[in-house]
């Protein structure tokens, strides 16, 4: 891929990402309206002046939801995904130094992980946790773990085998200090598109959890939230269905699209040295 | 190749081991035992006691685990209690609608995305590429769900092509049927496409630069005999290696979409479950779509071999 | 004047970036020779021979000269023709490191599209030239080879096929790009025994690219020395030998004692 449309491409992304967490920012010092007032009067408003995206079944202002919206999405996308990643990155490079049976033991638990359809896992544990957003980060963060230790088995093990961790291996560095002095800085920019790649799946699935009625709970707000709610109305109001959709399909465009581009970026330097 | 098929089982066996302990031990998490809910609002405490007695709750967890297994492998899957039902029959019942939702989706996305795939190898960095990846970029940040929402109201509430819910059985003729999960199916290929083509793309472009395309020049072969026999065959098999990770997709989506259009599938099943906290159910379910999963990733490893005579004959890539 | 098959005049090849590859390289085949070309690996030897057959990968570019192939002027024809005329006119044997057969496709499905396409559209007549050749190229089981898988077979085998393939359209002119560079001794001497009794008995002319000069001293009549993308030198092959001009010539025919050594630490 050109250089150039790889910078496009990462720009674009990161334009969209800036759009959201600017809308994040902004909504904790003004917010058109209030997001929690209810009022009868002004349900079903179609955009107008006073409500810029029309008000919802409650007669909430939807601009005003959307925003306060995107600090759970972006709260939960960047919690979750550091947690399962915490977690992801120790089991792989444990799995991956280790020999006999805990690698197999890790790599098999890591492939058990896999087998569960993502949100089946996340379902799973917010029946057994109960709803709500904590538990939703939970759950997105143990979907997110074999991700991350697929990743770094594999990576540290290419590492493994550089000169560079012969060379220390042989006057005598211990195991901890070449994963983590070594080869940790050596594949970071690989863990960080993966990080920035997964935020967007994490936010979907946050969303998907929260459209099912698992995740984000009601009177707060949440994009998914927003479109379960107005599902009912949604024959009759059809643009109710679509800001939530479109603010939330830009925030994971964003995210992948910097994930893409960075590690292209990233791929097409190691196939240059 | 059989010492590889015994190699690969015994793989499956161990992930599904470890998916029977994290599901075994997740769903003990469970605040409230399952005596107790089951019994419901008629839960007298020595009903409660006689019935965790009777259920294995007192023993120890392995012996749990143990009867559990047991049980598994001889069918006995428990039973529901909101439904009051076997929960492989409750499964089983459900099953068709999903695995026809699946079928549908997957006879529109395989053609489209070999399609796509191949158009933007053979016109890299031009703009049925550009269009391919930029398709790509949305299927995956779309969400399913909204996506599921728009065309609800759009084709099947405005234009009225489509039922807005529910599911028509085989009885009324397969076409209704089909018909019936149509919409949803595209939905779900929506949501499939972009991991695939992405595959094929690059497998194909990989295909086009191999020394034997050389040969298709060398012996000045036409250009579309060098590409639908040469490069796409060495193109076709990459795309059996994320069938699993695919499936595995596909009933995610379908918990979603199942769930938007009313379909009795096992994904709605799934959300009523965890609504209700049914756990017996929900374990059944678990361990029932997980094995599903790893089977297939067991069955595509296989094809994928048998299907490429580079390592059926020669390789010791294992 | 006996017909001339491939004739290259004065052609440069550039990177693409300006960065020049081959300079000024001048080459002609007659009917009926074996003619090689030396030089060390990145010499140019390979893209000298790959633009006489439009093999040249896209990016690089041929900035000047001219090319002549079976008479007919390459510039002058459209992509369609040039295909048609390198098709059935020449055969091309690479080197056997390469992944030249399709690791998928049964042999004879690969060996007969050249034919189908280029002499007759019968499919039965192409099976049987297949096989004729593949016994022709000393392949004692022809029916066994045709319905393998390049891997079912030895890097020897492999490259038999390769030869039968590249003479499936009768061509008067075989190239060979090192062709015997990872086979064993034995194999060896076996592949090049074939393109010499090719040569003597059918008249098949062979332009021959190699690094290692003993077996050109051996079979060719006239060769070419490569270095740095210029051909420094070019003669009778026995006149060269005894009588080197060129200082990199020289340098090359010092180092033959020690050759075979070389040649098995490099591919050992």
């Amino acid at each position: 891929m050109s250089k150039l449309r790889q910078h496009k491409l990462f720009s674009l992304g990161l334009f969209l990402v800036l759009v959201v967490i600017s809308l994040c920012i902004v909504s904790f010092f003004y917010l058109p309206q209030d997001p929690n007032v209810m009022n009868t009067i002004n349900r079903f408003q179609s955009p107008s002046k006073e409500f810029l995206l029309g008000t919802d079944q409650f007669g909430r202002d939807i601009l005003s939801r959307i925003m306060i919206s995107s600090r759970y999405a972006l709260f939960i996308g960047l919690v979750s995904v550091f947690l399962g990643a915490v977690v992801g990155i120790v089991i792989g490079a444990l799995a991956a130094t280790a020999n006999g049976w805990l690698e197999t033991i890790l790599m098999r638990f890591i492939d058990g992980l896999m087998a569960f359809p993502g949100i089946l896992l996340a379902m799973m544990l917010v029946a057994v946790l109960g709803k709500g957003l904590w538990n939703a980060v939970i759950a997105i963060a143990i979907f997110m773990i074999p991700v991350f230790s697929r990743l770094t088995y594999s990576l540290v093990l290419d590492q493994k085998n550089q000169l560079y961790v012969k060379a220390a291996r042989s006057y005598g560095a211990s195991k901890c200090r070449i994963i983590f002095k070594h080869i940790l800085p050596m594949i970071l920019p690989r863990l960080i598109t993966q990080f920035s790649a997964s935020i967007g799946s994490a936010i979907l699935i946050e969303s998907s959890l929260s459209f099912l009625g698992l995740g984000v709970q009601p009177p707060n707000a949440s994009w998914g939230l927003m479109l379960s709610e107005s599902r009912q109305y949604m024959l009759t109001y059809a643009y109710l269905a679509v800001p939530p959709g479109i603010i939330l399909m830009i925030t994971v465009l964003g995210f992948n699209l910097i994930g893409d581009a960075w590690n292209d970026s990233i791929v097409s330097r190691r196939m240059a040295e | 190749m059989l010492s590889f098929i015994i190699k690969r089982l015994i793989s499956g066996l161990t992930v599904l081991f470890f998916i029977s302990i994290i599901t075994f031990f997740v769903l003990r998490w469970m605040p409230g035992d399952p005596a107790t809910l089951s019994l419901g609002t008629e839960g007298t405490p020595e009903k409660i006691a006689e019935l965790q007695e009777v259920m294995g709750l007192n023993l120890p967890w392995y012996q749990q685990y143990y009867h559990w297994i047991q049980d598994l492998f001889s069918g006995d899957w428990g039973s529901s209690y909101v439904f009051g039902e076997d929960v492989m029959t409750l499964i089983i019942q459900r099953l068709p609608v999903t695995l026809l939702l699946a079928a549908v989706s997957m006879v529109i996305v395989i053609p489209f995305a070999f399609i796509i795939g191949i158009m933007s190898a053979l016109f890299k960095e031009r703009w049925v590429d550009y269009i391919a990846r930029s398709l790509m970029q949305l299927g995956d940040a779309v969400p399913q769900f909204w996506l599921a929402l728009i065309f609800l109201v759009f084709f099947a509430s405005k234009l009225g092509w489509f039922p807005v819910a529910g599911y028509v059985g085989f009885d009324d003729g397969i076409l209704a049927s089909i018909h019936s999960v149509l919409l949803p199916a595209i939905v779900l290929a929506i949501g499939q496409v972009g991991p695939l083509i992405r595959i094929i793309r690059s497998s194909m472009l990989s295909s086009l630069e191999q020394d034997y395309m050389l040969m298709t020049q060398v012996n000045g072969l036409p250009k579309t005999l060098a590409i639908v026999k040469y490069a796409l065959r060495g193109a076709s098999i990459a795309p059996l290696t994320i069938i699993g990770m695919q499936l595995a997709n596909m009933l995610a989506g379908a918990i979603l979409v199942e769930n938007i259009f009313a379909l009795p599938g096992i994904g709605r099943l799934l959300l009523m479950t965890v609504e209700q906290r049914d756990l017996i159910l929900l374990q059944g379910m678990v361990i029932f779509v997980t094995s599903a999963v790893v089977l297939v990733n067991i069955l595509t490893d296989i094809c994928y071999r048998l299907a490429n005579p580079m390592i059926r004959f020669g390789g010791n890539h294992e | 004047m006996m017909e001339k098959l491939l004739q290259l005049e004065k052609v440069s090849i550039d990177d693409g970036l300006g960065r020049a590859l081959i300079k000024n390289a001048s080459l002609t085949i007659f009917q009926g020779e074996f003619i090689g070309i030396v030089g060390e690996s990145g010499s140019g030897k390979t893209l000298t021979v790959k633009s006489a057959l439009d093999l040249l990968p896209d990016h690089l570019v041929i900035t000047s000269g001219v090319r002549q192939l079976l008479g007919k002027e390459l510039n002058g024809l459209s992509s369609k023709d040039k295909r048609r005329l390198i098709g059935a006119g020449i055969g091309f044997v690479p080197q056997n490191t390469v992944v030249f057969l399709h690791p998928m496709i049964k042999i004879k499905y690969q060996m007969i599209d050249a034919y189908l396409y280029h002499i007759d559209n019968d499919k039965k007549q192409a099976l049987k030239k297949a096989s004729d050749l593949l016994e022709k190229v000393g392949i004692k089981e022809p029916k066994r080879v045709l319905n393998a898988y390049p891997k079912q077979l030895s890097g020897g085998m492999q490259q038999r096929v390769n030869i039968a393939m590249a003479l499936m359209t009768d061509p008067k002119l075989i190239v060979a790009d090192e062709p015997t560079t990872a086979l064993d001794t034995v194999v060896q001497r076996q592949v090049m025994e074939l393109f010499n009794q090719l040569n003597q008995s059918e008249g098949v002319s062979i332009l021959f690219i190699s690094h290692d000069l003993k077996i050109v001293k051996q079979f060719c009549q006239r060769m070419y020395v490569m270095y740095q993308g210029e051909i420094v030198e070019s003669g009778e092959t026995h006149e060269i030998f005894t009588n080197p001009k060129h200082s990199y010539t020289q340098k090359l025919l010092s180092l033959i004692p020690t050759l075979t050594n070389l040649s098995m630490d490099k591919f050992g």
